[in-house]
């Protein structure tokens, strides 16, 4: 199961033109309220209708403006799970599951094997007002996937569920997915959801996608600015490209030189250039391992928070360089004594050290 | 622990009393209909009358054809108006309103205007064909049906607005047509909404005397419902007061029944079956 996705829209003042595609995978799609990510599910599932585009589902053609298809969603064969459910709720369980199932048919066997699949025996006469959060949730899951579809959408299905639920359903999805060779476009702007489940992810703003890539390549590579606040890069500086020697390509950040890793296309001295570094990336050290070491500041702690299992810090250069925050772990803060120093060789490790045209 | 204060048990007492001079206002009337005919001892025979009989037959199939063609046609633009905007809309929602705050005199007198011999397209009618609306039974029913299918179609909105549209779109991704959609899902849903509507449209065709007076006239047997037979009984025909009274009986107990009958469907919709 395959999705091709190309749609330009004008809603009033938002205007939308994104390209997604998605092949047996999980592609999330990341950002906040009103970026166009429920908009995109609409136009796939064919309820909102694109101003132009090409949308290809299964190697079948659900719109195109050129060839002047326009599939209506009933013949799309996505299964599509809203934000609030929307389960009947004067049906039972069982023909809220089978509603979509085809008439006339045999439906016993595949009401069964989708009641067992989404682990919900012995619910079948409830009406979904009685059951739990997460009962609804997988309600929801196999009316959607009783159409015998293989592409799914979600749009934030676990936002209204406590984090243990959140937690399990995510695994069950996970399962879903490999069991049934499942394609699916996954909304949700929490970030951890996105990095736990996305093979590919692409971040949407203000009805654009500003990046469509692999997980890893948007959280370590972000292409803008904009993308690495959206996806929580909390450490991003202004900077000017001073060259690009064997230790890398050097950046000077408030009067401080950063070497950075920045593969093949090494800017030109003199470009104006944002580098990011995530605060988890960022090490405290007691003292330079070499005397000609880079990539090192000195900095002193001026806030901090305890979140449990990790500890967030601000911290003021005491000479050149710009503001950070780290991230720790418990274990590290507590070995490391940070409670008892203040002030540290901050290291800036050269290969997390990413780099970016200015925006 | 909540103690109940002096100002407390005044306004409590001050509820019970309100209530208690209102209800026997509603149950009075009701009270003084049944003892006076039960005084009389001529109702049984005065329900036996054929003009009696017709009265109430006429008055139970017309005010049921009236509803049924207020749900054929109301349904649709119930729906239309719940969910779509389109231009013309506020227009055609407030025409639908309109029968509701008019008086059904002259809903009458507007009904002859446009289907009377000399009317608007009444005339024309009259002219190629011969036929005529006014003193005829299907007069009676156009009468109700002006002044009567408002009252379902706004019943009917406001039930179709509560249903949420997502479900709708839902069951569009699932397969389902939009009929398919509308019957298996919005129309469950917004049952107790269109049974109010029912109720209400069912009453007020039955209950419908000006429009029909002026449009449809007060023929026994053709015109004459139930209300019509009361106002002449009343005005003095052969059967007087007491023909009044006992025609009103009947009315009030077809009316009970009805509304009875309605309440049990709506309550087994309600408890889910």
């Amino acid at each position: 199961m395959s999705l091709s996705f190309s749609a330009q829209l004008r809603l009033g003042p938002f205007a939308y033109d994104a390209t997604i595609a998605a092949d047996q995978e999980i592609v999330v799609l990341f950002g906040h309220s009103g970026a166009g990510k429920t908009v995109t599910l609409q136009l796939i599932a064919g309820l909102l209708r694109p101003d132009s585009g090409r949308i290809v589902i299964d190697d079948a053609l659900a719109f195109d403006t050129e060839a002047k298809v326009d599939r209506p969603p009933q013949q799309r064969r996505v299964g599509y799970v809203v934000q609030d459910l929307a389960l009947f709720p004067h049906l039972s369980v069982a023909q809220n599951i089978a509603f979509g199932m085809p008439r006339g048919g045999d439906n016993g066997t595949s009401l069964r094997s989708l009641v067992s699949l989404l682990r919900l025996d012995g619910l079948e006469e409830r009406k979904p007002r009685t059951l739990s959060g997460g009962q609804q949730q997988r309600v929801a899951l196999a009316r959607a996937l009783a159409r015998d579809t293989r592409l799914l959408l979600l749009d934030e299905p676990f936002s209204a569920l406590d984090e243990s639920l959140r937690a399990d359903l995510r695994r069950e999805l996970l399962r879903l997915r490999r069991e049934l060779g499942l394609t699916i476009v996954f909304v949700t702007h929490d970030l951890r959801e996105a990095h736990l489940l996305a093979d590919r992810l692409a971040v949407f703003d203000d009805g654009h996608v500003l990046q469509f890539d692999a997980r890893e390549t948007v959280f370590r590579k972000p292409v803008s600015r904009r993308v690495a606040e959206l996806t929580g890069v909390s450490n991003l500086f202004a900077g000017t490209v001073i060259g690009t020697d064997a230790r890398g390509t050097a950046v000077e950040v408030n009067g401080l030189t950063l070497y950075c890793s920045t593969g093949d296309a090494a800017p030109r001295p003199g470009q104006h250039v944002d580098v990011a570094i995530r605060a988890e990336r960022v090490n405290l050290r007691r003292a330079a391992s070499a005397p000609d070491e880079t990539n090192l500041m000195e900095a002193r702690i001026v806030e901090e928070f305890a979140y449990g299992a990790t500890h967030t810090l601000r911290l003021e250069p005491t000479g050149t360089g710009p503001q950070l925050e780290v991230e720790l772990a418990a274990r590290p803060y507590e070995v490391l004594g940070v409670a008892s120093q203040r002030t540290w060789l901050v290291e800036l490790p050269r290969e997390h050290l990413h780099v970016m045209p200015a925006g | 622990m909540r103690s109940t204060t002096g100002a407390d048990r005044t306004a409590i007492t001050a509820v019970a009393v309100l209530t208690a001079a209102f209800a026997l206002f509603f149950l009075l009337p009701f009270a003084g209909l049944v003892e006076r005919a039960w005084e009389d001892g001529r109702t049984f025979e005065i329900w036996r009358t054929q003009q009696a009989r017709d009265a109430l037959f006429l008055s139970l199939w017309t005010s049921t054809l009236s509803v049924g063609l207020a749900i054929a046609f109301g349904t649709p633009v119930a729906y239309l108006l719940a969910r779509y905007r389109f231009p013309g809309r506020a227009v055609i929602d407030a025409i639908v309103d309109l029968p509701i705050v008019l008086p059904p005199t002259v809903a009458g007198v507007a009904l002859l205007t446009a289907f009377g011999r000399r009317g608007l397209i009444g005339e024309p009618i009259d002219n190629w064909t011969g036929f005529t609306f006014g003193f005829r039974t299907i007069a009676v029913v156009m009468a109700q049906l002006l002044v009567a299918a408002p009252f379902y179609v706004r019943a009917a909105k406001a039930g179709f607005e509560g249903v949420d549209a997502q479900l709708e779109r839902v069951a569009y991704t699932l397969g389902a047509s939009r009929m398919r959609a509308f019957v298996r899902v919005v129309v469950p849903q917004a049952w107790p909404s269109l049974l109010a509507g029912v109720i209400l449209a069912w009453s007020r065709a039955m209950g419908e005397l000006g429009a029909t007076l002026i449009f449809a006239g007060n023929l026994e047997g053709k015109t004459q419902t139930m209300p019509l037979a009361i106002i002449e009984a009343f005005e003095g025909s052969s059967l007087g007061l007491a023909g009044a009274i006992a025609l009103s009986l009947a009315l009030l107990i077809v009316a009970l029944a009805l509304l009875v009958v309605f309440r049990l469907i709506a309550g087994r919709a309600a408890s889910g079956v």
